[in-house]
């Protein structure tokens, strides 16, 4: 079963910045780069390198996915099926509520991305370019950015169904193919068979304009950001308490006080990092926003989602809301997560009411793990399991006055509208 | 055992089919439970160690056809 909804409306505008220097925002403030003329001048010409030289350059950064899974994208190149004409799809679904950096580069620098596909396009010998995206205004920006391109007839922009797993890889193949946007039950990758069974080379939106700075300025330059093992820069989508939310691109490693400052964050009780698959952790100010550095304090990058939850609100109503909506957005294929996930949000909301942690609570968090076609119940529970252990303390406090007086502030908010609408553009927010 | 180099055999589930019937646990008590809502939790070194006809006739009694042998 499965809900189709409608195509979101997209928040009107999204504040940009950037720490150091911008590379996938550049000169977002300064020109409308929808227009590709406008963009040429920005960015210059992409240089078109063959299969081996961009297999090359990718190798020489690490380049990785950017919508979670962070694969390395040329591993992704070289298992895509030999013999068979390739598929390339953008992948601008963006499931994340919290997440808006993907819908911010299709909309103010879009043909970093289209140049980074039809870069791969040619590369692997693909005849055309799908673009995925789940609001009407996106698409429509789209459609008017490729039409300033001489290239433009190689691309196609799909509209597909949202919901928060519709932008797992093989849900969204599912859904290209004109089927319910749900992933199926065997694991066959796309570069297996993919959109009409064949090889597919299917990445997030970021990871293509990635790939379009690097062929550009090459690894060396590109490098000179980030760390040694992680170069370049990334994409974060910044809320909750704080002044001025919005997608932040920052050299890879740079250090959550660093974002901290950027946004104007209030004081936190905690960050989570990753969205809602990801993983809350104590708000200290010198976690390093690299893979890398947050697998090291159990956490992950995931799409670059941070979210600080501010001392004014109550962290585990905030807690029992989100894992509700998480089990809302089970698909219902699965039975441990169809099943799993509401007795978790029913418990989890139960120790916001004031009861204790209970052994049953960890053994069904351990037991959804693993047991789905997709991530999605190994995603709630690292989440909510990683959110009881951040609030131990407000759990012993609720236990004793049955709450904290704090009402939930929706800092972690479940509809990515009401996280970032109604801001105005404040482009270059820091240094 | 598994000889050295083979991969050893796995019994992996298909959970967009499976509706807990529960007749794999039923079949391969020893190396499978049922979780609390009668979804299978399967104990891949039991499965290594069980052997291949009793798996077989698992795999093959599941209403679901959800089961199937795999390697890893």
């Amino acid at each position: 079963m499965t809900a189709v909804r409608d195509p979101r409306t997209r928040p009107a505008e999204l504040p940009l910045g950037w720490l150091a220097e911008p590379r996938l925002l550049a000169g977002v403030d300064a020109a409308r780069l929808t227009d590709y003329r406008a963009h040429l001048v920005q960015h210059g010409p992409a240089p078109v390198p063959g299969r081996e030289a961009l297999l090359g350059q990718l190798d020489a950064v690490s380049l990785t996915g950017r919508g979670g899974a962070a694969f390395p994208l040329a591993t992704k190149i070289r298992a895509l099926r030999a013999g068979a004409g390739a598929e390339v799809v953008v992948n601008g679904c963006e499931g994340e509520p919290a997440s808006a950096k993907d819908t911010a580069l299709l909309t103010h620098a879009p043909h970093l991305v289209l140049d980074g596909a039809a870069i791969i396009a040619a590369a692997v010998g693909a005849d055309r370019v799908l673009v995925a995206v789940t609001d009407r205004a996106t698409a429509v920006g789209l459609e008017a950015a490729i039409g300033t391109r001489p290239d433009a007839p190689r691309f196609e922009v799909r509209l597909v169904a949202h919901r928060f797993i519709a932008g797992e890889a093989r849900a969204l193949v599912a859904a290209l193919d004109g089927g319910t946007p749900l992933p199926p039950g065997r694991r066959i990758p796309p570069t297996e068979r993919g959109v009409g069974g064949a090889p597919t080379l299917l990445s997030n939106a970021e990871t293509f304009a990635q790939l379009a700075v690097l062929v550009r300025i090459g690894a060396a330059r590109f490098g000179r950001v980030g760390t040694a093992a992680e170069p370049g820069t990334a994409l974060l989508t910044v809320s909750g308490a704080v002044r001025r939310p919005g997608v932040v691109e920052v050299p890879i490693g740079s250090s959550l006080d660093s974002v901290a400052t950027a946004v104007g964050a209030y004081p936190s009780q905690a960050v989570v990092i990753g969205g809602f698959h990801g993983a809350w952790l104590p708000p200290d100010p010198r976690i390093e926003l690299s893979r890398a550095g947050l697998a090291a304090i159990g956490g992950s990058l995931g799409a670059g989602v941070v979210i600080f939850v501010g001392q004014q609100s109550c962290g585990l109503a905030e807690l029992g809301r989100v894992a509700g909506w998480l089990a809302d957005e089970s698909a219902g294929q699965c039975g441990p997560c169809a099943f799993g996930l509401p007795a978790l949000a029913a418990e989890v909301q139960a120790v916001a009411a004031g009861a204790p942690v209970t052994g049953t609570i960890l053994r069904h968090a351990g037991m959804v793990r693993g047991r789905g076609a997709c991530a999605h119940p190994d995603g709630a529970a690292r989440f909510l399991n990683s959110g009881l252990a951040v609030l131990a303390q407000d759990v012993a406090r609720h236990q004793v006055t049955g709450g904290c007086g704090r009402p939930d502030r929706g800092h972690l908010s479940t509809s990515r509208d009401s996280a970032m609408a109604g801001r105005a553009v404040s482009v270059g927010m820091a240094s | 055992m598994t000889a050295v180099g083979a991969a050893p055999r796995q019994l992996s589930v298909d959970w967009t089919r499976c509706d807990g019937h529960g007749l794999c646990a039923a079949l391969l008590p020893a190396a499978v439970q049922l979780d609390d809502w009668g979804y299978p939790i399967i104990d891949q070194a039991a499965i290594a160690g069980a052997s291949e006809p009793e798996v077989k006739r698992a795999i093959s009694a599941c209403p679901a056809l959800a089961l199937r042998m795999a390697t890893r």
